[in-house]
């Protein structure tokens, strides 16, 4: 794949439009946090059919699975499927990144998960509803001494206690925390080992449940159209039926799957970062007079644009690759979704910081959108695996060949 | 019922437009083409029509090959088929002929109503509607802001200087449609997909019975005669409140007789 195809740029174009039409007017509310994000999600969904489109492959995958055939990995991909995903994701980020982190955080990953290691009963109770933004789902697993050391360091417990399980703990940083109906929910089962040694378990809360607290959103530098809150579980007490099977390799394999989706997706939201910085930074570079000459005229400021346009082209190949390997059917290494990552969110970081630089005083104001951009790129270093973490995980990947 | 929407590719409106110098038509590879904005409208209604009284749609365009775009695009919103009306000898036709090529082009088509926008961004001049119901020789609704199919009745609202007029027609008929009508759909990625697949039949003149001395820019009842630039914006007047600035303002519209 070396461009986008004519139904791609079709895609682009009306999802484009609809966000000009719909989601630009409501920035200063989505910013302030006055404006929650999942109604215009939904509307989103609704506008394109893809609630429809997530019925339909739900109950076809279901039918699937009941008749006993094996899933084919990969099975929201297929042809179109890849590109449909990504569009809407790379269009979003040129205004509003965290609308793809809190639309990610529910359908990738908690619905993700449910898909994956739960019952056709627990699909059909929690995964549907978040496929088609129905309702809103969060993912737990960052706690506030357990971050990148996820698993290892991770306090919430779960005691058997007859039928059901006691959940004790708390969560923080958890994208859509605040406003989740449906939390996928990681804790260790409490049976007397030493914690490192215990098992992880996944459980599917509900809004509403005894002893859990969901805190209002956390202040934060950027990403302000996501919320991220905090959760509190003191005795929750879930039943059998909210546990998701471990599956092979158990909870933390599992959580390294989503790791793969989550990171590959991040390079699609770095691009729309990256093209929505480089398109105001050359308008910008071509109007903006000093000395007598446009500002584009100074090598340093095209030394900019220069880098801008290789960081684009970079980090669109490692989309169209990605997309390539899903139509594939080539499931991606730890390692690769890690390197792409890693420069991907560096490239975004980078390109927006410079952005602001470009537009001087006015960079540093919010009428002129890149500080925004800039202080939202940030976040794609630090959640889904800090650079640093990703850095580990590549070098682990060559040193263990 | 077998509904025929009209749809005209234009220049982008946020794209600079211009003639050519050499024979005064239109500079369409100059520009990106798009959708007629009214046309968006006039299509949307024709598949409100279908999705209360059944039937098809038909999106019938007359222009240049880049056209398709603007095609798949009403396909992408749910239109089921296409006529394309594409041929050198039609290049720099006027209204007049416009209408006659429609016409024939929707001989073959057939119809229980031709829906088409009110205006085009380009030429402006708003005459289609009358000139096709003319030709056709079928009740013209122009102006519409609403549209009710009872039965073979069609009623509707048409908007005017003091209100609006209810009118009453049988079909067949042509109507011409304002933005008020409704909120055009975007296309769903399902109808994207989907678009490429729906049948789109390239007519030219032969195809569509149409007597080539009758059309094109050389046999056309109207010429470009002359073409100016639109004059530059001229600096806006500054006026300092001192107190008085509701007074001024309303001198300023009573001088330019808007109140
Ligand atoms: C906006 C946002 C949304 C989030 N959403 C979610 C969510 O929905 N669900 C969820 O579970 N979590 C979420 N998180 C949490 C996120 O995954 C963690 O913040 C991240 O994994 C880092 O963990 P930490 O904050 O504890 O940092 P720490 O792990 O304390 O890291 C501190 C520093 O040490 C570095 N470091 C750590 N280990 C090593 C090492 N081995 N070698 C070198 N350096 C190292 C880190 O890179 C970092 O620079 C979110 C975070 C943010 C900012
Ligand atoms: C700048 C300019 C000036 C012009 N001036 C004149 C002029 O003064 N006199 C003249 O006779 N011609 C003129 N023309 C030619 C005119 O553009 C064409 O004849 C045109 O196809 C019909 O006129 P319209 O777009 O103004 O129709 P309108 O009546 O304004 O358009 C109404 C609707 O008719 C439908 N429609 C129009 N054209 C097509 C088409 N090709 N295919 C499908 N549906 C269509 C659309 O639904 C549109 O919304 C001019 C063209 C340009 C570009």
């Amino acid at each position: 794949m070396i461009e986008w195809s004519d139904e791609d740029l079709m895609i682009r174009d009306a999802v484009r439009g609809w966000i000009d039409a719909e989601v630009r007017p409501n920035l200063d509310a989505l910013e302030s946090g006055e404006l929650p994000p999942y109604d215009l999600l939904r509307s989103l969904y609704k506008t394109f059919g893809m609630d429809e489109m997530a019925r339909s492959s739900f109950h076809a995958a279901l039918a699937k699975e009941k008749s006993g055939e094996k899933g084919e990995k990969g099975e929201r991909s297929g042809g179109g499927g890849a590109a449909m995903t990504m569009l809407p994701v790379i269009e979003l980020c040129k205004v509003a990144p965290g609308l793809v982190s809190a639309m990610g955080v529910g359908l990738g990953l908690a619905a993700g998960t449910i898909m994956k290691r739960g019952t056709p009963e627990q699909k059909e109770r929690w995964a549907l509803p978040l496929l088609t933004m129905e309702k809103v789902g969060a993912w737990a697993i960052t706690e506030p001494n357990s971050g990148s050391d996820a698993f290892g360091g991770m306090q919430a417990t779960a005691r058997k206690d007859g039928d059901e399980y006691v959940i004790n703990g708390g969560k923080t940083f958890i994208t859509n925390g605040p406003y989740a109906d449906t939390i996928v929910f990681y804790c260790k089962l409490d049976d007397g080992r030493d914690p490192r040694d215990r098992e992880i378990l996944t459980f599917v809360l509900d809004r509403g449940m005894d002893g859990l607290e969901q805190t209002r959103p956390l202040r934060k530098m950027g990403l302000h159209s996501s919320p991220t809150g905090e959760l509190f579980l003191s005795d929750v007490r879930a039943g059998a039926d909210r546990l998701l099977a471990s599956g092979e390799g158990g909870g933390k394999e599992s959580a390294r799957q989503n790791f793969v989706t989550e990171r590959a997706g991040v390079a699609a939201m770095a691009l729309g970062v990256i093209e929505e910085c480089l398109k105001l930074s050359v308008e910008y570079a071509k109007t903006r007079e000093l000395w007598g000459q446009r500002i584009g005229d100074f090598q340093l400021i095209q030394l900019k644009l220069a880098k801008m346009e290789v960081a684009r082209l970079n980090v669109q190949n490692l989309v169209f690759r990605h997309i390539e390997m899903q139509r594939a059917g080539r499931p991606m290494t730890l390692a690769e979704a890690s390197a792409m990552k890693l420069y991907a969110a560096q490239a975004a970081s980078e390109v927006a910081q410079e952005a602001v630089q470009l537009f001087g005083g006015n960079g540093y104001m919010s009428e002129y959108r890149v500080e925004q951009l800039a202080r939202d790129a940030k976040s794609f270093q630090i959640y889904a695996g800090t650079d640093e973490i990703q850095i580990t995980h590549i070098a682990r990947d060559l040193l263990s060949r | 019922m077998n509904i025929v929407v009209l749809v005209k590719q234009v220049p982008d409106t946020e794209s600079p437009r211009k003639l050519k110098s050499d024979d005064s038509t239109l500079d369409r590879a100059a520009a990106d083409g798009v959708i007629n904005e009214l046309d968006e409208y006039a299509i949307e209604e024709a598949l409100k029509i279908k999705e209360a009284h059944g039937g098809e749609v038909t999106v019938l365009t007359m222009g240049p090959a880049k056209a398709t775009d603007s095609i798949r695009k009403a396909l992408a919103m749910g239109a089921d088929k296409a006529v394309h009306l594409v041929d050198d000898g039609l290049a720099g036709s006027d209204a007049l002929q416009t209408s006659y090529a429609i016409q024939q082009a929707l001989g073959r088509t057939g119809f229980d109503i031709v829906i088409l926008g009110s205006e085009s961004t380009d030429a402006r001049t708003g005459v289609l509607a009358a000139m096709l119901s003319e030709r056709l020789g079928v009740p013209q609704i122009t102006l519409a802001n609403k549209v009710e199919i009872d039965g073979s009745a069609i009623k509707a609202q048409r908007v005017t200087d003091y209100g609006y007029d209810r009118v009453e027609a049988t079909l067949p008929a042509v109507v011409s449609v304002v933005e008020k009508i409704n909120e055009p759909r975007y296309p769903s990625f399902k109808g994207i997909m989907a678009a490429k697949k729906k049948p789109v039949e390239t007519l030219g003149l032969g195809d569509a019975g149409i007597d080539a001395a009758q059309v094109g820019l050389a046999n056309a009842a109207t010429e470009v005669v002359d073409f100016a630039d639109a004059p530059a914006r001229a600096q806006g007047q500054i006026v300092t409140d001192e107190g008085d600035g509701g007074a001024k303002i309303a001198e300023f519209l009573a001088s330019k007789k808007f109140v």
